[in-house]
Formats: C-alpha cells, sequence, structure tokens
C-alpha cells in the first residue's frame, strides 16, 4: 500500500487527422498523463492543435457568456462520445460569435435603457427644482444673441476641473443640484467666444445635457406626466426587451447544450495541445502511463483509430525521474489524509506515499491526546450530520471521533467522568509516569520509522549517498538508536552504557567527517561549521524526542481539564450543574480537540515528513472525459 | 526621526537602498558589452539564441518589472489603511498599463497569445480580472466588464469618454488622468506626521507628469487651452491649480517655462525643446525622491521614494539591455539614460554618419 504505483513512459505516433479521436480514446481511458518536452527528432516542430485550441477557448469564453447572461445551467459531464473534427468546432466557434453578437446587443439595449431610465429621474429632478423657481425658464432653455447656455450634469468627480477649464474660456459653471455622484449644472458663456472645442471638453467631463421644455412654463403638470410616461415606456420597453431576450435564449437552449457538449468533447485534444508536434501528416505525443494502464490503453487506441500508430512504451529513466507524475491514494476513507498530506507536497516519483503511514499514526496520536468514549462520539456523529457540508473531510472527522471513542475505553473516560465505565487499561492520570515514558519510546519508535522511511526513500531514487551520510540518513539512525541506548543506560544505571556510547561517537565522527568533507573555504570556518552541524545533530535529536512527551502531557491534560469542569459542577446546583457539564463538555471539545488536531499536525510535519518526504513530486493528472 | 510603528519598514528601505545606483554606477553598466550584462545581472535569457529578440526583450522587461513589484509587496507588507492604500495607488500604473494593452489589443483584434505575452504579471492586490477580461470581444465589453470590479472608477469615465469620442486618445488619457487624480486624492487626504512628505514626493511627480502633458497638448496636439486644463491632474507641488489655470494660457514652451516657480524655473531654464525639458525635469524629480530617500521622517514617504527611484534605475537597465540587443549606439543609449542633453544624440549621430561617410 505504501509502494508507488510504477509508471511507463509512452510515446505515440498518429495521423494528424487521427488527433480528435487519439485524445478521446486515451480521455477515455484516464490513464494517460501528456509529457510537453518537445520529441528528439527536430521536424517534429509544428504544433497541430494550435488552431483547434484558438477556436475552443474562443468558443469556450462565448458559450460561458451566453450562459451567464441567458442563466443557463450548463452540464458538466459527456453524455455521448464522439469525435469532434476541426472543422465543425471552429462552425461552432463561428455561430457562437453570431449569437454572442445579438446577445450582447440586447445586453447592450437593456444597459442603454437603464442609462435613459436614469436620465429620466435627473430631468425629473431638475425640472422639479426648476418648477419652484420664479424665473422665465425661456432664458435657460434659448442661447441668446450674447450668452451659450447649456443646462444639464456632470459626475462629481469632474466639476472642479471642468469650472477651471471652462472659466479659461470665460464661462461660468453654476451648480443647482447634488444627486448622487452626479452635478447638476448651467453654463454660460459669451456667444461670440464660444471656444471650438467646447463639446470636446464637455463630453471628457462626461456632461449630459437636460434641456427644459417649452411646455414647462405654462404647463408643468403636463411635463411631468410626459417625463412620467416615458419612465413608463423605458420601463415596459425593458420588460419587454427582457421577454424577448428570454425568448430568443429558449429558442436556443437546446443547441447551446448542444454546444456544450462538443466542447467538452474537444477538451481533452485542447489539454494534450502543448504536449503534441507534428510533421506534415504525422504527430507526435508523449506521456506517463500507469504500468497496469499500458495494455487497457492500447487495446482502446485499436478500437478507436481506423488508421494504423505506433506506440512504444518504455520505463522512466533515472535522470527522468523528476517529471515522473505520483499516483496519489484514491481511498476514500484516506482522502481527506491524503489533502492534508498534499498541504505538505506530493511525493516525488519512486517515494513512498506517506498517507496510509499519516492517517494511522495521525488517529493513534489524536485518540491517545483526546481519548473520551463521549466527546469522540460527539466528534463522530457532528462529522456524519454535517458530511455534506464537510466533503470530502468527513471521514477525516468521523474516524478522529471513533479513535477518540476507543481511547475513552481504553482510559475509562465518558465526558470527562472516570466513573461511568471501567478503564480498559487505566485513567492516564492515574499514572503520569508511565504515560510519559509511553510518550517518549512512542517518540522513539516514530522517528526511527520516519529516518528508515528516508533512507528507504534515497535508495529508492538512487541517491546512496544521501541514504548513508546525509540527514537522517543510515548513519544519522545508528547514532540515534545507539544515543537512546547509551540515555536508557543512564536512566536506569546511572552511567552511559558503553557500548552504546562508543557506538554513538563514532556515528557522530562519522557525520563530522562528512560534513568536513562537504565545506570549502578556510580551515577555521570549516571546523565552526562541523562543529556547529554535529552539535545541531545531537541537540535536534534529543530535543525531537522530548517533543513527543506532549502527546502524554495532552492527555493528562485532558483529565485535568475534566476535572477542572467536574469541580465547578459540583460547586453549583442541579441546573448549574447540568448547564456547566454541557458547556465544559463543549469547551473541551472545541478548543482542546482543536489544539491537539493543530499538536498532531505539528508532530507529522516536523518530525514526520520533513525528515523522509520531499514534497517536490508533482501528482498524476491524466487526461479524462468528465463523465456521470 | 521615523515613528517606532514603522521602524521595520524603515530599516528594510534603508537595506534596499544599498542596492540602488548611483548615476555613475548606471553609466558604468551602460558601457557593459551584452555577455556581461548578462552576467552582471543574472539575466541568462539576455544570451539565450533560441529566443527571438523581442521576446527576450519582453523576458527581461518582465523580469524587471517582477523584480520591482516583489520589492513593492515586501515594502507593503508592514503597512496598513491608507498608507498601504497610497503604495498601491502608485503600483497599481502596471495594472493600469495591462489594461492599455488589453484596449490596444481589443482595438486592433489581435490574438489572446499576442496580449497574453506583453502583459505584466502583477501580486494579487493590483491585479486586474483577468481572465473575465479576455472574454470580452471588444473596448466596450472589455470596459464594461471592468465596471464591475475595483476599477469601475475608472472604466465608467474610460467608457464614457470613449463611447463619445470614439478614439484610442481620449480613453488612455482618461486612464492616466485617473490614475494620477487617484493619487493626488490619497496623498491630500494624508495629515500629520507621513502627509507633508508624501505630498512633497506625489507633488513633484505630478509636477513633472503636468509639465510635460501641458507642453505636449498645447505645443504638439494644438489642444485649447481649456482642455488642455481639463486634462492636467492638480499638484499637490508646485503646479496646483491656479498655478496651471494660469500656465495652459500661455503661448509657446518660453512663455511657459518662463512663468514657472522656483526651482522647476532655474532648472529648466535654457531648455529649447520638450525632449530637454523633460530629461531636466526627470532629474529634478528624481532629486526630489532621493532627498525623500535620505532624509524624510515618514517611512512610508521613504518607501515609496525608494520605489520610485527603484522604478527609475530599472528601467534604466532596461534601456540599456534593450540598446544592447538592437546594437544600438553607445550615445543613443546615454540619451535614453538621460545622461546628456536632448540635442547631444543628433549632434553625435550626425558626427557618427559623417565619420562613416
Amino acid at each position: 500500500m505504501l509502494a508507488p504505483t510504477a509508471m511507463k513512459h509512452v510515446r505515440l505516433l498518429v495521423l494528424t487527422e487521427d488527433l480528435p479521436a487519439t485524445s478521446l480514446a486515451l480521455a477515455a481511458t484516464g490513464h494517460f498523463h501528456p509529457d510537453p518536452r518537445a520529441p528528439a527528432e527536430a521536424r517534429l516542430g509544428t504544433a497541430p492543435a494550435h488552431h483547434y485550441r484558438h477556436h475552443h477557448d474562443r468558443a469556450r469564453q462565448r458559450l460561458d457568456k451566453l450562459a451567464e447572461l441567458l442563466d443557463l445551467a450548463l452540464a458538466q459531464h459527456v453524455d455521448r462520445p464522439r469525435v469532434i473534427e476541426p472543422e465543425s468546432l471552429a462552425a461552432l466557434d463561428h455561430w457562437l460569435g453570431e449569437l454572442w453578437q445579438t446577445a450582447s446587443t440586447h445586453a447592450e439595449g437593456l444597459r442603454l435603457l437603464d442609462d435613459e431610465a436614469r436620465l429620466v429621474a435627473e430631468h425629473q429632478a431638475a425640472l422639479a427644482n426648476f418648477a419652484a423657481l420664479d424665473i422665465d425658464l425661456a432664458v435657460l432653455r434659448n442661447n441668446t444673441r450674447f450668452l451659450d447656455i447649456h443646462v444639464g450634469m456632470v459626475p462629481r468627480e469632474n466639476l472642479a476641473r471642468l469650472g477651471g477649464a471652462l472659466g479659461l474660456a470665460h464661462y461660468l459653471v453654476h451648480v443647482y443640484m447634488q444627486r448622487g455622484d452626479q452635478t447638476h449644472v448651467v453654463i454660460v458663456g459669451p456667444s461670440d467666444a464660444a471656444p471650438e472645442s467646447l463639446p470636446q471638453v464637455l463630453a471628457a467631463a462626461g456632461f449630459q445635457a437636460l434641456p427644459i421644455p417649452i411646455e414647462l412654463d405654462r404647463e408643468p403638470a403636463r411635463v411631468r406626466q410626459q417625463l412620467e410616461t416615458r419612465s413608463a415606456d423605458i420601463a415596459h420597453r425593458r420588460a419587454a426587451l427582457e421577454r424577448e431576450l428570454a425568448d430568443w435564449g429558449a429558442d436556443h437552449r437546446a443547441q447551446l447544450l448542444a454546444a456544450q457538449q462538443t466542447l467538452l468533447l474537444a477538451a481533452p485534444l485542447v489539454a494534450l495541445d502543448p504536449a503534441l508536434r507534428a510533421s506534415g501528416p504525422l504527430a507526435h505525443l508523449a506521456g506517463w502511463v500507469p504500468a497496469g494502464g499500458v495494455d487497457d490503453l492500447a487495446d482502446q487506441l485499436r478500437q478507436t483509430l481506423s488508421h494504423p500508430f505506433d506506440l512504444s512504451v518504455r520505463d522512466p529513466r533515472p535522470d527522468e525521474r523528476r517529471l515522473v507524475p505520483t499516483v496519489l491514494t484514491r481511498n476514500r476513507l484516506l482522502a481527506p489524509f491524503a489533502t492534508l498530506v498534499g498541504q505538505y507536497g506530493i511525493p516525488e516519483y519512486g517515494e513512498v506515499d506517506p498517507t496510509p503511514l499519516f492517517a494511522v499514526t495521525f488517529l493513534l496520536m489524536f485518540g491517545s491526546m483526546f481519548g473520551d468514549l463521549g466527546q469522540g462520539a460527539v466528534i463522530a456523529l457532528a462529522a456524519w450530520l454535517l458530511r455534506r457540508r464537510l466533503g470530502r473531510f468527513w471521514p477525516f472527522g468521523l474516524l478522529a471521533g471513533l479513535s477518540s471513542m476507543a481511547f475513552g475505553v481504553v482510559f475509562g473516560s465518558v465526558f470527562g467522568n472516570e466513573h461511568l465505565i471501567p478503564a480498559l487499561w487505566m485513567s492516564p492520570l492515574t499514572d503520569p509516569l508511565r504515560m510519559l515514558t509511553l510518550a517518549l519510546l512512542w517518540g522513539v519508535g516514530f522517528i526511527t520509522l520516519a529516518c528508515t522511511l528516508a533512507i528507504y526513500n534515497r535508495v529508492a531514487v538512487g541517491r546512496w549517498r544521501d541514504a548513508v551520510l546525509g540527514h537522517h540518513g543510515a548513519v544519522n539512525l545508528v547514532f540515534y538508536l545507539a544515543l537512546v541506548g547509551a540515555g536508557v543506560g543512564l536512566a536506569e544505571n546511572g552511567a552511559l552504557a558503553p557500548w552504546p556510547a562508543t557506538i554513538a561517537g563514532l556515528a557522530l565522527a562519522t557525520l563530522a567527517w562528512a560534513s568536513w568533507r562537504e565545506q570549502q573555504g578556510p580551515v577555521i570556518e570549516r571546523a565552526l561549521v562541523v562543529f556547529i552541524a554535529t552539535l545541531e545533530t545531537v541537540i535536534g535529536y534529543v530535543s525531537n524526542t522530548l517533543s513527543f512527551l506532549r502527546v502524554a502531557a495532552f492527555g493528562l491534560n485532558h483529565v485535568a481539564l475534566a476535572i477542572a469542569v467536574y469541580t465547578l459542577a459540583g460547586m453549583l446546583g442541579e441546573v448549574g450543574h447540568l448547564i456547566t457539564l454541557v458547556l465544559g463538555n463543549l469547551f473541551i471539545i472545541v478548543l482542546e480537540g482543536g489544539i491537539v488536531m493543530i499538536q498532531v499536525m505539528r508532530l507529522q510535519y516536523y518530525e514526520g515528513f520533513s525528515r523522509y518526504f520531499s514534497g517536490d513530486g508533482h501528482a498524476f493528472a491524466p487526461l479524462r472525459l468528465p463523465r456521470d | 526621526m521615523v515613528d517606532a510603528a514603522h521602524a521595520y519598514l524603515d530599516a528594510r528601505v534603508s537595506m534596499m537602498t544599498r542596492q540602488l545606483h548611483d548615476r555613475h554606477g548606471l553609466a558604468q553598466l551602460a558601457e557593459l558589452t551584452l555577455p556581461d550584462l548578462a552576467q552582471r545581472l543574472g539575466l541568462d535569457t539576455l544570451l539565450d539564441p533560441s529566443q527571438s529578440l523581442r521576446s527576450r526583450s519582453r523576458a527581461i522587461e518582465q523580469a524587471l518589472v517582477h523584480q520591482l513589484l516583489a520589492e513593492l509587496q515586501v515594502l507593503i507588507r508592514p503597512l496598513h489603511g491608507a498608507e498601504r492604500e497610497l503604495i498601491l495607488a502608485w503600483g497599481r500604473k502596471y495594472a493600469l498599463y495591462n489594461l492599455k494593452t488589453l484596449l490596444r489589443g481589443k482595438l486592433h483584434a489581435f490574438e489572446a497569445e499576442t496580449i497574453a505575452a506583453q502583459l505584466f504579471e502583477l501580486p494579487a492586490p493590483i491585479r486586474l480580472p483577468i481572465r473575465t477580461l479576455f472574454r470580452a470581444e471588444g473596448v466596450d465589453e472589455l470596459l464594461r466588464q471592468l465596471e464591475t470590479g475595483p476599477y469601475r472608477q475608472i472604466a465608467r469615465q474610460a467608457r464614457e469618454v470613449y463611447a463619445r469620442q470614439r478614439e484610442p486618445f481620449a480613453l488612455e488619457a482618461a486612464i492616466d488622468q485617473h490614475y494620477y487624480l487617484d493619487l493626488a486624492h490619497h496623498a491630500r487626504a494624508f495629515g500629520a506626521p507621513h502627509g507633508n512628505a508624501l505630498r512633497r514626493l506625489i507633488g513633484a511627480m505630478l509636477d513633472r507628469v503636468d509639465l510635460l502633458w501641458l507642453l505636449r497638448f498645447r505645443l504638439c496636439y494644438g489642444l485649447s487651452p481649456s482642455a488642455t486644463f481639463y486634462w492636467l491632474v492638480p499638484s499637490t507641488g508646485l503646479l496646483g491649480r491656479e498655478r496651471l489655470l494660469h500656465l495652459v494660457a500661455l503661448e509657446g514652451l518660453e512663455a511657459v517655462l518662463g512663468t514657472l516657480p522656483e526651482p522647476l524655473a532655474g532648472r529648466l531654464a535654457g531648455s529649447d525643446d520638450i525632449a530637454e525639458v523633460q530629461r531636466r525635469v526627470n532629474a529634478h524629480s528624481a532629486a526630489t525622491a532621493r532627498a525623500s530617500l535620505a532624509y524624510a521622517d515618514s517611512a512610508p514617504a521613504r518607501a515609496l521614494a525608494y520605489l520610485m527611484l527603484r522604478e527609475t534605475e530599472l528601467l534604466g537597465l532596461f534601456a540599456i539591455v534593450q540598446g544592447r540587443l538592437l546594437g544600438l549606439a553607445q550615445h543613443t543609449i546615454d540619451a535614453a539614460l538621460e545622461h546628456v542633453p536632448s540635442g547631444c544624440t543628433w549632434r553625435a549621430a550626425v558626427v557618427d554618419r559623417s565619420e562613416t561617410d
């Protein structure tokens, strides 16, 4: 389960005209991860799917915009696979372009009607203002022999600059009303000196004229009525345009849904585009395939392609190791743990997939630090009830809760009460020293396992020197185990055990020698670096092991918190007692549960992953057809 | 004395300042050959023969802008509120360069790949919604899309201007004007202890922009005083609203230069063309930024001054690289770096040509 999926490199030569069918066949298997490297043959220089991708991308943009505008839900899965030829894709792109032209004209029409409605509202406000004034509005309506008059509105932010600019041409800008971000103005200047650039400046400032109707003086009610009629007419036209757009959308609905199918089926070839090279009618593509999927891939190509093709398969070369994708764990229960591993990085091809190990050790540590039958049940139940909201993470909560329940049985704790069920083993607070010793032993085991995996991973990728002398390599492991042996001797007998101490010293000397050989520079500098590196090795292993004391410490802390809650509850009456127990348990579940999870993640990432897991790989992402 | 809240930023700026080249250092770089430049600047792309000159030049420009914006991100990290917004408002010019590239691309119906190759990679706080904008099939649609995001003010104004005038000049002028108005607005909103230093710095920048726009609009494009004034942005420095109103009404280069306030008048006296004015006013603006970097009490002002100087330096480096890639003469590169008076390059070119003949 820990071993990585073996991969093969495949190279496929097909006729260019068969590329759409090839891409579909490769996507149907779900085994092909494209390799974008150019082939060695310089003649294979052209990108045969360039135009295909161009049409696809533009058609996709057009279809998405149409779907947004028409509120159309596009299916994200393929109903029936079929080959999409370049000609039909180009035709679809063209058709969608025409459709978008029509649709965007409708949309622009709606926006223009909105602008017109706003203008009418401004006009109504302006005329209401003028109607209340005791002036001859005819003066403002007509340019006179001496005066050039403009009534209208301008965005507030442009007013000061417009005032200055028109002032230079001896014009006055009079503000008579502010509405929102618009300022209503009367602009007056000398008729004989109106600059040629006046319309240009007014346009640049966003000036909109609001002419005063002739009848405003004599029949203001009629003018108001006219504006209201106009406003109603705009609303009517808007509703009609919306209906027209909806009807138009309904007429094209089926064709647009079919277009979505076409684009989904064209997507695999578009995804292959960076990996495709061609010379005349011959196209080349390469990729990575799980060893177990090669036969399936070949069968699928044989069934799909009408013309001959050439498929060559080989093992990845050592120099290609970093390019080979890693197939990640797909187990449903392990999926959330795989996501957490992915936060650190993807295992390099050949490295052990740490997900199963991470899941087991995570659950063991979480359960032992937060062991309680009742609280664990709450966590598991909450994860189950919220499974839709938690998505793929719900098994994580469920398993953590179950682990907590199992350790609750071991410790005999139900909602912090240690008298309801008998402990299968003992309560942590009964013998704290034993708990701390067990935590240390767990730490030694965890670090030893992590170092062993580090050695295995380096051997697997051919880094032999690192496997022996590198960080957390074989010599480090020997040193660590000897150090632990010497430490045990010191604890039990009060003196360092001679053999372990000697082995630890020799291993440390070997590490120092290796470090010395790696350094360059003056002797003093090298000596200083080697001394610090060696000291860091000793301190690092000791402190990392002691770091696992937190596993016991949180177990003890959990019991202590429960005792505190029960002590508080014991000081209150019946109702207070119950409320305190409920709130106290909630407090423990949320706060302590969260802290314990962070601490376990810290131990996993820092004490585990950082030792044996480079995280420099990239995930296997095969071509796929989206199916139900 | 910089306040304690900005001690970290102040130390950061001081450290970064060490990497700025002085005029002499840049002049030395301008004399290096292409391989030496590539080695000194760590730009291997310069020597990659598999790429065209255009793509190499583009890659270098991208790398230099990326460097500048990476430093901007480092400097805004300890900043909050209005100070952070001001620095981001300054950096937003690169988002507007992208916007203009998109607009030009849509106007000339370029392919998406061609447009994408010319866009700068921007950090998240100033990034445009490129994916959405790419979907637009014309300038109007693009600006409508932009109106739904944080650039709605600029987009609305630009769209209205474009809808009325249907010409790229008005569109780009509206975008530039809004950028500088936004900066001036930010600078004016500051009180003590950063207000004076920031207004001086932004003011020097706006003085430079206003003077050059004024001269170009009036003398080259023949715009009226009214139209010219409308496109200018009243500065927080020497060229405030009243001064600009006075200047736009003048006729001719000499009249404008003769009416400028000190110290601009002294610096620009004797300039006989707009290129020379540009060279000198750029030098004035850089001197103001250098003074702010050295003496300002405000760490945000020092950070902004550093970014302005760093940008000038990186543009200089790009000019050198570009000159070497295209095989331009040394005097042309020196002119691009504004190390020599504008007329010198043409005189040097004439001498070169006569020697060749």
